[in-house]
């Protein structure tokens, strides 16, 4: 018999991401809001409450309710609260979504709790393994002369190693691994049809190279090649942007102050212009009103 | 007794909502505001990438006096600072105390310093350009720049939902509340409450994934018949929607300002 | 000449995993220019039928589909939802989810914006305009009342100036005066634009005034498609299906059996004239003996908005609730309605004055002490289900606090309420009605002195409508007092003893239905319309009668004593 293929439409996939965006990012918001309760270095806090894209993503197709959920947080956690921390939040969501995905894909049955406890520890652990990782190598790339310093590399293994400690076995049993294991038995069956789909059964499969498609290979090619350069950059010592050009030596400082005084001068003229431009403006403004 | 009170009063979801609702709605205009998302988002993603990779002292404190400067500008609430100033300050301080433990001295904190300095900047690049960029041109900005509408849609309609789902959130934590019975006992540190708390928060997901999952179906339908697939495939919509997005003269000044700055701040590093 | 707009033949459907066929052999056709209402009772297809017009099936609920659709010129199957939505505009009963933007003009030109049209801004004003949105432009949508959404989803659907609009339930959610004013906007669509109008209906009393065309459905099938006039004189075959056709023709049909019946209240007033001396019935006032249960004392309530200013919700409210009380509250929306629901139960604090349950004023003032003697019901019953099925929805307050006997109780309970069939099931997968009866039993189940209730007719058809009144009376047998927030007049006028009329945020009246809507200065002050068989009696000078059964009787005595005073 041929295995059903486990085959959404592409509005089905847009519920399935409005969806997981919406609880998730909802979810997200409250997260942000408790603070967290410090005990020495150990920091206990509520991370994330992983169990939804956990459970979505068992529920659904994996990839579209990961991907929701790290635009939910996206939009509701960050973008709303105006806490958008730029480039930690991209690499947050391409980790996030890599550890949900997975934890959903590793699923056969959703039905089976053993399956369930698994996926919810695989894909939250993933991310939390991932996140270690990237956070040690920014400050390996940040820090001068990293393994120079004594005591430095040994003091971020251990913080960051409790850390992942600490989130794997509190957050990790208290958001993951419980809820997940209390919310996806009962969704499972009775949540689909309010979609008007059908449940993900353990026959129907879905195609790995259905969720690994070119684009998705590329983006993780292009990926790691940013991440292995950025990392090599750092090691070779390059400084971008702080070059020792020859006429320092040649002309001397002088024409160093010069660059910089010619620059400031036009700073000075721009800001001037915008000062005037400005008033003008606003005396028009004013005008149109009156 | 004094603390459960304000614990009460603080851990209303009415309040927290209403904080949430404010922050998320309110506006601000200030000098940020005024120019082109697009170019908002090159030049954070410079100060965002670029300084990782600086280790010259000079340089890195003009960049972190240029955001301070714009931080100023863009209004950043101050409670934001606070809580990015006090993560640095304690990050630092753990860290000094266990290389402690492998050996360390003074000279750890140091590089650990200029990391947080460096850190500082770019956070304060990022709180300053996103406290200033109203989502809806932030998502707008991206679309023009090629990214899936899908995601523009979605920072509109999360604007769009919150209070429809907090609202509901509410009511359901409220059925709990009115049917469930809260411990009597506090316990110490107030745990048997927070236990209590915690279980009610995460159980009443369970209404509302099913809740949530009934209105996602009716919000793609109504996408449907209100042709946004017809216009995802569609590149004029774009140009359409993103046509009020132009560049002004603020925009090109801004930017020669930076580049400016930039040189003087790197041409200092050579004098001083 | 008028020419089909849309044709639907012989049309089956089934939606995936039912057994049951939605539409079976449907046949439906729709002229250009005409204002359609399509009626029939819960299941018949309506919605159904409707979603085939604009391609949505088959295209977005897959299913078994045979048949022949056309509409504008286009074959639904081969062409796509976008497409054909181009030219019908659709307004979902659940409106709420239709609006998708964050501010009105927004969500206004969002149509015409996802079809390219350069001109999407000047259309979606001119949506705005033609519903009366104008001065709300700039506004968020959630920051606008339930009827002010109503007519943005409007603005929405038409701001591509389709062909056909498709409108499902307009006034189910809405108080009279916003109905109307939908009503109104959709005559002048019609009318002035040139637009044909499709609404699916249950009060016939709208279809009267405003509809020029009736189609009636059954079991998957379209009966027939008659003129409004000839549709509602039907009244066997509407009423067979739970159909309601307006009271005042319902009111002529029992009296003798032929068929050219009023359809609304100025033929009615002409069809009943009797002639009768003017006469004023001295109406009954609130007699109040029983002890009091629960009871506010000068309560004001204020908030804080947006803009950081205080307004008040409620201001300097006072009311007694007594043992045996029936009480229904009343009001426009924004009237302060649900903040005093919201003061009763706890979840709001009065900003001052106080709260007396048994006549103790309440020290401490919390949804979680006042849950013992007061069980809220929710407007939106599915809000109120936490747990998987109907039995554990009931039993959940008792566990919580471990009653003995809860199981006995609990039987009980599903046995008074019928829903011992239903018990296992999942409360969210059920039908409107039928959820509106867990949501009472859950209330009941909290053996509580007062019961608060919020629109609980909201939603319903009118079949359900009047169990909900029998379920009133059974929930009577477990509780004291009964308090309903509620819009729908004939639900107050047949079942309070009491009416409380709020209006801006102030206890306007209090008395009984008879007396209040003899007061034109309230009902027009509270923007209240009375059932029609009671304005119908107050036009013909009779005495009060709340419910047709009475009018009948009053006006057969009448009659007599007319006919044998030789008038």
């Amino acid at each position: 018999m041929l295995k059903e293929r486990y085959v959404l439409t592409q509005s089905q996939k847009m519920m399935v991401f409005i969806l997981s965006m919406c609880l998730y990012g909802l979810s997200n918001m409250f997260t942000e809001l408790v603070p967290s309760v410090n005990i020495g270095p150990i920091e206990l806090q509520i991370d994330c409450f992983a169990f939804i894209p956990l459970a979505l993503c068992m529920l659904f197709h994996p990839l579209y309710a990961a991907i929701g959920a790290s635009t939910g947080e996206l939009i509701f956690g960050e973008l709303m609260l105006g806490q958008f921390g730029g480039i930690d939040e991209l690499e947050k969501f391409i980790l996030f979504s890599l550890g949900m995905c997975i934890g959903g894909m590793i699923i056969r049955n959703a039905q089976s709790r053993s399956q369930v406890a698994m996926g919810a520890i695989a894909g939250y652990g993933i991310f939390l393994v991932l996140s270690t990782i990237v956070d040690i190598v920014k400050v390996v790339i940040g820090v001068e002369d990293f393994e120079a310093v004594p005591g430095l590399a040994e003091s971020i293994y251990v913080v960051e190693g409790v850390e992942f400690l600490t989130d794997l076995i509190f957050s990790g049993t208290l958001f993951a691994l419980l809820p997940t294991l209390y919310l996806v038995p009962r969704l499972y069956g009775k949540i689909e049809p309010l979609l008007g789909m059908k449940p993900r059964s353990n026959k129907a499969n879905y195609q790995i190279n259905e969720i690994i498609t070119p684009k998705f290979v590329l983006m993780s090619l292009v990926l790691s090649v940013i991440a292995f350069l950025a990392t090599t950059l750092a090691e070779l010592d390059i400084e971008i942007g702080v070059w020792e050009p020859e006429f320092v030596d040649t002309y001397g400082t002088q024409v160093i102050w010069i660059v910089i005084g010619v620059a400031a001068l036009c700073s000075i003229a721009i800001i001037a212009y915008l000062l005037k431009k400005g008033k003008d403006s606003s005396k028009e403004d004013m005008s149109n009103i009156v | 007794m004094e603390t459960s009170k304000l614990l009460n009063e603080k851990f209303s979801l009415e309040y927290v909502k209403g904080e949430l609702v404010r922050t998320a709605y309110s506006t601000e205009v200030n000098l940020l505001t005024k120019l082109d998302p697009r170019v908002l988002l090159i030049w954070y993603s410079y100060f965002a990438i670029v300084p990782w990779f600086i280790h010259s002292h000079v340089v890195l404190i003009g960049y972190l006096l240029f955001m301070i400067f714009l931080t100023y500008k863009a209004k950043v609430s101050p409670l934001i600072l606070v809580v990015l100033g006090l993560g640095l300050l304690t990050e630092m301080g753990i860290i000094f105390l266990i290389s402690l433990l492998f050996g360390g001295n003074f000279e750890t904190v140091l590089p650990m310093f200029w990391l947080s300095i460096k850190l500082g900047g770019i956070s304060l690049a990022s709180v300053a350009v996103f406290t200033s960029l109203n989502p809806e041109k932030f998502s707008d900005a991206l679309l023009r720049m090629g990214f899936p509408s899908a995601f523009s849609f979605s920072v509109a309609y999360g604007y769009r939902i919150l209070p429809t789902l907090l609202e509901e959130f509410q009511q359901i934590i409220l059925s709990y509340r009115l049917r469930g019975q809260a411990p009597s006992k506090n316990g110490i540190f107030y745990w048997r409450k927070l236990a209590y708390y915690l279980i009610v928060f995460i159980r009443s997901f369970y209404p509302l994934i099913l809740n949530t999952a009934k209105r996602s179906r009716t919000t793609v339908e109504a996408l449907e018949t209100k042709g946004f697939s017809y216009a995802a495939k569609d590149s004029e919509m774009i140009k359409l929607k993103t046509g009020y997005l132009k560049l002004t003269y603020i925009d090109y000044s801004f930017m020669m300002i930076s580049v400016l700055y930039l040189i003087i701040v790197h041409a200092l590093h050579f004098v001083l | 000449m008028s020419k089909p707009l849309i044709e639907i033949q012989n049309v089956t459907f089934q939606y995936p995993g039912s057994d049951v066929r939605v539409l079976n052999g449907a046949n439906l056709i729709v002229e250009e220019g005409e204002f359609l209402a399509i009626i029939g009772g819960n299941g018949s297809g309506k919605s159904t039928i409707c979603k085939l017009m604009n391609g949505l099936i088959p295209h977005f609920y897959v299913g078994e589909f045979e048949g022949e659709v056309i509409s504008n010129g286009h074959i639904t199957t081969t062409h796509d939802v976008a497409t054909l939505s181009k030219s019908i505009g659709y307004v979902y009963q659940d409106f709420e989810n239709q609006l998708l933007r964050p501010t009105v003009l927004d969500d206004a030109s969002f149509v015409p914006l996802n079809y390219g049209l350069s001109d999407f801004k000047e259309r979606g004003k001119w949506a705005l305009q033609v519903t009366g949105l104008t001065h709300l432009a700039n506004e968020f949508v959630w920051q606008l009342s339930g009827g002010q959404k109503h007519l943005l989803a409007l603005a929405g659907a038409i701001a591509m100036r389709p062909k056909v609009l498709i409108v499902d339930e307009p006034v189910a959610q809405l108080d009279p005066q916003h109905a109307k004013r939908i009503y109104d906007v959709l005559r002048t669509l019609n009318e002035e634009y040139g637009m044909t109008i499709i609404v699916i209906e249950h009060h016939t009393e709208f279809i009267a005034e405003y509809c020029k065309s009736v189609a009636l459905m059954d079991q998957g099938k379209v009966l027939w498609k008659k003129d409004v006039r000839e549709a509602l004189c039907s009244v066997e075959d509407l009423i067979s299906r739970q159909i309601f056709p307006p009271q005042v023709t319902m009111a002529a049909h029992y009296l003798n059996r032929d068929t050219a019946y009023p359809i609304t209240i100025e033929e009615a007033v002409a069809y009943f004239q009797l002639n009768l001396p003017a006469h004023t019935f001295l109406p009954e006032s609130v007699k109040t003996e029983n002890s009091a249960v629960l009871a506010v004392k000068n309560a004001t309530v204020s908030y804080k908005t947006l803009q950081k200013q205080m307004k008040k919700a409620l201001n300097n409210v006072s009311a007694t609730f007594h043992k045996g009380d029936q009480i229904a509250l009343v009001g426009n929306n924004g009237a302060g309605k649900s903040s005093l629901l919201k003061l009763l139960t706890g979840i709001v604090r009065p900003t001052e004055g106080s709260i007396e349950l048994f006549g103790k004023t309440l020290k401490k003032i919390s949804p979680e002490i006042l849950s013992n003697d007061v069980a809220f019901v929710f407007q939106n019953a599915e809000e109120m289900f936490i747990d998987d099925s109907v039995r554990k929805e009931i039993e959940f307050y008792l566990k919580a606090r471990k009653v003995e006997n809860a199981t006995a109780l609990v039987d009980q309970i599903l046995e008074d309420f019928d829903l011992t069939s239903l018990q296992h099931q999942d409360a969210r997968l059920l039908s409107g009605g039928q959820q509106r009866r867990v949501s009472l039993a859950i209330g009941a189940a909290m053996r509580p002195s007062v019961v608060i209730l919020d629109e609980p007719t909201a939603n319903l058809d009118i079949a359900t409508k009047n169990k909900v009144v029998l379920m009133l009376q059974r929930l009577k047998k477990h509780v004291d007092t009964i308090i309903v927030a509620t819009h729908d007049m004939q639900l107050v006028a047949e079942w309070a003893n009491r009416i409380l009329v709020m209006h801006q945020g102030e206890l306007i009246a209090d008395d009984t239905s008879e007396v209040i809507f003899n007061q034109q200065e309230i009902l027009n002050c509270a923007g209240l319309v009375p059932p029609q068989i009671v304005t119908l009696c107050h036009e013909l000078n009779l005495p009060h009668c709340a419910t047709i059964e009475v009018f009948l009787d009053c006006w057969r005595q009448v009659e007599q004593r007319g006919v044998l005073v030789g008038n």
